[in-house]
């Protein structure tokens, strides 16, 4: 990945990452998008596995510092999705937008799952309620929102690092 | 190379492990090494992302309460635009619950569905039918007064006309009683074209035809219903005089009336039963009549005893100038026969008061007005016990039938 690419990246990425911020209150949807976790996705394919270990690590940390019930599932969430991401990228990710969506869609749930468990707030029939309906709504509409998000910045994104 | 690419994969092993184990230590921190932690992170990094985060939710707070203020706003609009239909259909229920008070029996409440059909601008269909009692020719009144009679009775539906159907009459009288007529609609087209435009305008209008040339209304008077026909029983209020309409009758006047009822705002009515109406209706609406009866009543006691006192003081003059007139001839006589004097004791003629010159002042004024209420009052206090001596024979007569005290239980009450 040349320079030129990685700027645009890391750009994007801070984009992404604003939005969480800012679009996610404004919504307040229960079932809202994860900006982070495309943000995670559009940096883990270009970079390597150990840098998006690195990254998803850190977006973790970032996330968990404001809910200290879960301190470090974020973060061990996000290391695995981004590294998982980054090992899978040449096996499975095509310049397809579906099957980017679909893996958001995994990497989003397997995160909520994650945080569900170590979170330990939720017991039986309310933690499977949550994982499998709110959960996967969630995992769902963060799926939508970076399908059109990797659709609308593809200019963007046309280089593809390896 | 491909040691260089073994060497990269390791490390990126490595730091993926290193990764995972330092997230699970975070995990299983003690609260005490946990906090500092995620408080430095909070104060450094994650600092002005939750900047942004709380100027999205104060954009948000804003958004929501501005929409929650316009949906305030709008029911605050629709609430006032129907107040001043709820204080219009409010004021018409209390005055209709205020009839009913004043009725006590013998009526049956309604509600008046106005069709606004050709046919149907003179006519009302009533929400009482036979079950309820309604009877054919039943008197409709509303707290304002006459509203027509009933016409088509059927079970649960009545047809009524309205006082500007072409065939209503009533007779009706002015409040004290000195004027009397036949009140119907006031047809435009078939009155003499003398009166105002704006009067041929109006088809709600009634008129009094028949009032005698000596008896005159002014304007604002209150026209009744006389009693008289066996229909509308004396006292319902009918229409309020508002000039009187030159025609070629040269006997009679006729006079134009506003309806005491505005047909446009008719939506309940009472329907009176026959036995009601012929109980006579005359404490019902009759206060201006009363009041109006009670005035003339004063002034024509006032005057009645201002005409004994006219009469006292002239007798008292007379007996005066007779005393006098003695007197005058028993000294010439006592003059001309030389006698001694007259000591045999002679009633003494004294003056009444009333013959002294009558006393003018404010105080004196007061003092006969005074006497002149207090006579008033007595002779009422003495016809109303006549009055009720005359009642409570009547009651002491077997098998008279007497109108109930409460109103009957079938839907009397509104």
């Amino acid at each position: 990945m040349n320079w030129s690419a990685t700027v645009r990246t890391i750009i994007l990425c801070a984009v992404l990452i604003l939005l969480h911020y800012t679009l996610r209150p404004l919504l307040a949807w229960r079932a809202s998008a994860d900006f982070l976790i495309i943000a995670l996705l559009v940096a883990s394919v270009r970079v390597r596995p150990g840098v998006a270990a690195i990254f998803g690590f850190v977006l973790g940390l970032a996330s968990d510092s404001l809910a200290l019930g879960a301190f470090g599932a974020g973060a061990l969430a996000m290391t695995l999705i981004g590294f998982s991401w980054s090992r899978l990228k040449a096996v499975f990710f095509a310049d397809h937008v579906l099957l980017n969506g679909f893996f958001l869609f995994l990497g989003k749930w397997a995160y909520e799952i994650v945080m569900n468990l170590v979170e330990r707030r939720m017991h039986g029939a309310e933690l499977l309620m949550q994982i499998l309906v709110w959960s996967s709504l969630s995992a769902a509409v963060t799926a939508v929102a970076g399908v059109l998000a990797l659709m609308l910045l593809r200019p963007v994104l046309e280089t593809r690092g390896t | 190379m491909a040691r260089t690419a073994r060497f990269t994969a390791r490390l990126d092993l490595v730091i993926f492990g290193a990764c995972v184990l330092l997230s699970l230590i975070a995990t299983v921190l003690p609260a005490n090494l946990r906090e500092p932690v995620a408080s430095a992170l909070r104060r450094t990094m994650v600092a002005p992302l939750m900047r942004l985060q709380q100027g999205a939710e104060r954009w948000r707070a804003a958004y929501l309460a501005s929409e929650r203020i316009e949906l305030q706003r709008d029911t605050l609009a629709l609430a006032a635009s129907r107040v001043p239909t709820l204080e219009t259909e409010n004021d018409r229920l209390r005055k209709l619950l205020g009839l009913g008070s004043k009725l006590q029996w013998g009526f049956i409440p309604a509600e008046a569905l106005q069709g606004r059909g050709r046919a149907e601008d003179f006519t009302v269909t009533l929400s009482a039918g036979s079950r309820a009692g309604v009877r054919e020719r039943s008197l409709v009144v509303a707290p304002e007064g006459v509203v027509g009679v009933v016409q088509t009775v059927d079970p649960t539906l009545s047809l009524a006309i309205l006082f500007a159907h072409p065939d209503f009459r009533v007779s009706a009288m002015s409040a004290d009683g000195s004027a009397f007529g036949i009140v119907q609609p006031h047809v435009s087209t078939t009155s003499t074209t003398q009166e105002p435009a704006f009067l041929r305008s109006e088809r709600y209008l009634l008129e009094m035809r028949g009032v005698p040339f000596r008896a005159t209304m002014k304007p604002g008077s209150v026209v009744y219903s006389s009693g008289l026909g066996g229909i509308y029983p004396k006292g319902v209020p009918v229409g309020v005089v508002l000039a009187e309409i030159r025609t070629t009758e040269a006997w009679a006047r006729t006079y134009l009336l506003r309806p005491a009822v505005n047909p446009a705002e008719l939506t309940s009515v009472m329907i009176l039963t026959p036995q009601r109406a012929a109980a006579g209706l005359v404490n019902v609406w009759s206060d201006a009549g009363v009041v109006d009866s009670a005035t003339k009543g004063i002034v024509a006691a006032g005057d009645s005893l201002a005409r004994k006192s006219a009469a006292a003081e002239a007798a008292a003059r007379r007996a005066a100038i007779d005393s006098a007139a003695r007197l005058i001839a028993d000294s010439l006589r006592r003059d001309t026969t030389g006698t001694a004097r007259d000591t045999v004791a002679r009633p003494r003629v004294t003056a009444p008061a009333a013959a002294l010159p009558r006393d003018t002042s404010p105080a004196a004024i007061a003092a006969r007005d005074s006497v002149a209420r207090a006579r008033v009052r007595r002779a009422r206090r003495d016809s109303i016990a006549k009055a009720r001596a005359v009642d409570s024979a009547a009651q002491s007569v077997p098998g008279a039938v007497r109108p109930p005290t409460r109103p009957p239980a079938t839907g009397a009450r509104p």
